[in-house]
């Protein structure tokens, strides 16, 4: 068939691609560090060496961060897209994010030392982001219009953001600048020394996806005719709720809020590929989205002597005139 | 094929209507009428297990469908349902292989098997031109066939169509009845479709089951019908 050779030729053209993105994304600081600094700083550390020291405690892990956040937010807003029959749906319009937001924003005011450590605040971002997944799924019954789920997804992060601002005019200095920091978002929160543990989380959601590509493809026609098809819906929906919780507050935990990228990748990767098949849509969507992401990541270090952008805002800039676009073409 | 014993259907007591003793058997054509509301698509889900039989007994092929699991019904009965789904970039081919879902495994890969399957549903609708087209672009008609061809690819010895004629042009509605036949005797197959439309269904030559209006029974017409008898019956 051609549409499959056409596939697979864009397919190893996303593949060859990222290996090259990642590069420029390596080189593209404002220091020089050289292909050979980024060898001998994971094979012959050298802490006296600055270069070295750049490479593997602050290049590396940004490198890594925004593969992984462009990646998982592009699954998670493909899973949404699928559960849901609404292409417009996506972890940030849904409001998952704010509710990672909300119960780290919790963790940051209690100020007890150990749900303000690494794994408080993970936790605390899967826990909220599952418990909102699990709001939305429940509104999702008694809404039938897709334009009011992604509304009430919408209010529920104004009515989240408005408990939120309340807590941060109730805690004391330290606090506030803690939550402040992280809530501005940045790929450049994580030491080399966590890339295992955040890798081995983001792995877990993204392989639990290809296991559930059969209900994927069929959930399309939706809920209804899946069924009829012999599909177990009500496992399938829990397990796409706790993927997306997983990779949703991963990165919201590490990086943030990062808007539009869960719902402008996969919107992208169906056009490109003019295709339901979730394989397809699934690896197209890991490529695109961390290559987006990384490249948004590339323009940020080329400016930051100018001026330091929160990735958030770069993603929007690019993010929300596609969904517009989107949205005029589907109009038409 | 299919069996109905005393089975009352509806969602509560009392219910909408109940079946005495029905037999259903393969080869054949079976037309439900009966007024708005009177318990026709509940009287399908109810054979496809979405709604719980009030009372009574359905046994496919001799076995109750209560000793059947909600997700093997899929291997006895393929549903055709009202509404065509409306999504972008789904292939005609990639939908009517959707129909091989209850027999793939958990990966849902396909196997040569399962390819010409589909590939022989297709050329049985006399639709392999479609093959490579978007669902999103097919006219009424051929995505009535389509939906007819993934029921086909389900291999079930029984085929359930809620108003399959329903947003169909007359030449169309034609088309499918004769199509629905030829399937039911070339393939061995139980179909059970539901209908407004009257006069086609009768000239179609098919048995009917109606739902009597005064004594809330299935009741069991074999051809040929009569329109004014069938009329005082159900409506």
């Amino acid at each position: 068939m051609h549409t499959s050779k056409k596939h697979r030729i864009t397919l190893i053209g996303l593949i060859l691609s990222l290996p090259l993105v990642i590069y420029v994304h390596l080189i593209s600081g404002q220091i020089d560090v050289s292909f050979n600094d980024y060898i001998e700083a994971l094979f012959s550390f050298d802490s006296d060496n600055t270069n070295h020291f750049i490479a593997r405690e602050i290049r590396i892990p940004r490198m890594f961060m925004a593969l992984f956040a462009g990646a998982g937010l592009s699954v998670a807003g493909l899973l949404m897209q699928t559960l849901f029959n609404n292409p417009l749906a996506g972890p940030y319009v849904l409001g998952i994010n704010s509710g990672s937001s909300l119960f780290v924003a919790f963790t940051f005011m209690t100020g007890i030392p150990l749900l303000t450590s690494d794994i408080g605040i993970v936790s605390a971002a899967l826990i909220g982001a599952f418990i909102f997944g699990l709001i939305i799924l429940s509104f999702s019954y008694f809404v039938r219009s897709h334009i009011s789920l992604l509304l009430i997804g919408l209010m529920l992060g104004s009515f989240t953001s408005a408990l939120v601002y309340i807590m941060q005019t109730a805690s004391n200095s330290h606090e506030l600048k803690a939550f402040t920091m992280w809530a501005m978002g940045s790929l450049q929160n994580v030491d080399i020394v966590q890339i295992p543990f955040i890798c081995s989380l983001f792995l877990l959601g993204i392989i639990t996806a290809f296991f559930i590509i059969k209900p994927l493809n069929v959930l399309v026609i939706g809920e209804k005719d899946a069924k009829l098809l012999g599909i177990n819906y009500r496992l399938v929906r829990i397990i796409i709720i706790i993927i997306t919780a997983l990779l949703t507050g991963l990165i919201t935990a590490y990086c943030g809020p990062i808007a539009f990228v869960g719902l402008a990748v996969p919107n992208l990767v169906k056009i490109i590929f003019k295709s339901q098949n979730h394989l397809i849509l699934l690896i197209s969507s890991i490529l695109i989205g961390g290559n987006f992401v990384l490249i948004c990541d590339i323009f940020i270090q080329l400016l930051e002597n100018n001026m330091n952008i929160p990735i958030n805002a770069i993603t929007s800039l690019i993010g929300a005139p596609f969904i517009v676009f989107i949205v005029l073409k589907k109009l038409a | 094929m299919i069996q109905f014993k005393n089975t009352h259907i509806g969602y509560t007591v009392p219910a909408l209507f109940t079946i005495d003793n029905i037999v259903l058997e393969k080869n054949s054509v079976y037309i439900l009428v009966g007024e708005n509301g009177s318990g026709k698509s509940t009287f399908l889900r109810t054979i496809i297990k979405h709604e719980k039989i009030l009372q009574g007994d359905i046994l496919l092929n001799g076995k109750s469908t209560r000793g059947i699991s909600d997700n093997s019904i899929s291997k006895h009965v393929a549903f055709v349902s009202t509404t065509f789904p409306q999504v972008d970039y789904l292939r005609v081919t990639e939908f009517i292989g959707m129909g091989r879902t209850p027999h793939t495994n958990a990966l849902g890969r396909f196997s040569e098997n399962d390819h010409r399957i589909v590939k022989e549903a297709l050329e049985k609708l006399n639709i392999s031109k479609l093959a490579h087209k978007f669902t999103s672009e097919l006219s009424d008609g051929e995505r009535q066939l389509c939906a007819i061809a993934k029921a086909i690819a389900q291999e079930t010895n029984i085929i359930i169509l809620d108003e399959p004629t329903a947003f169909l042009d007359y030449s169309n509605k034609i088309k499918v009845l004769n199509v629905l036949k030829q399937i039911a005797i070339e393939m061995n197959k139980c179909i059970i479709l539901s209908s407004h439309d009257i006069d086609l269904s009768i000239n179609a030559n098919c048995p009917f089951l109606v739902l009597n209006k005064t004594t809330t029974k299935m009741e069991f017409l074999p051809p040929p019908i009569e329109k004014e008898k069938l009329i005082l019956l159900a409506f």
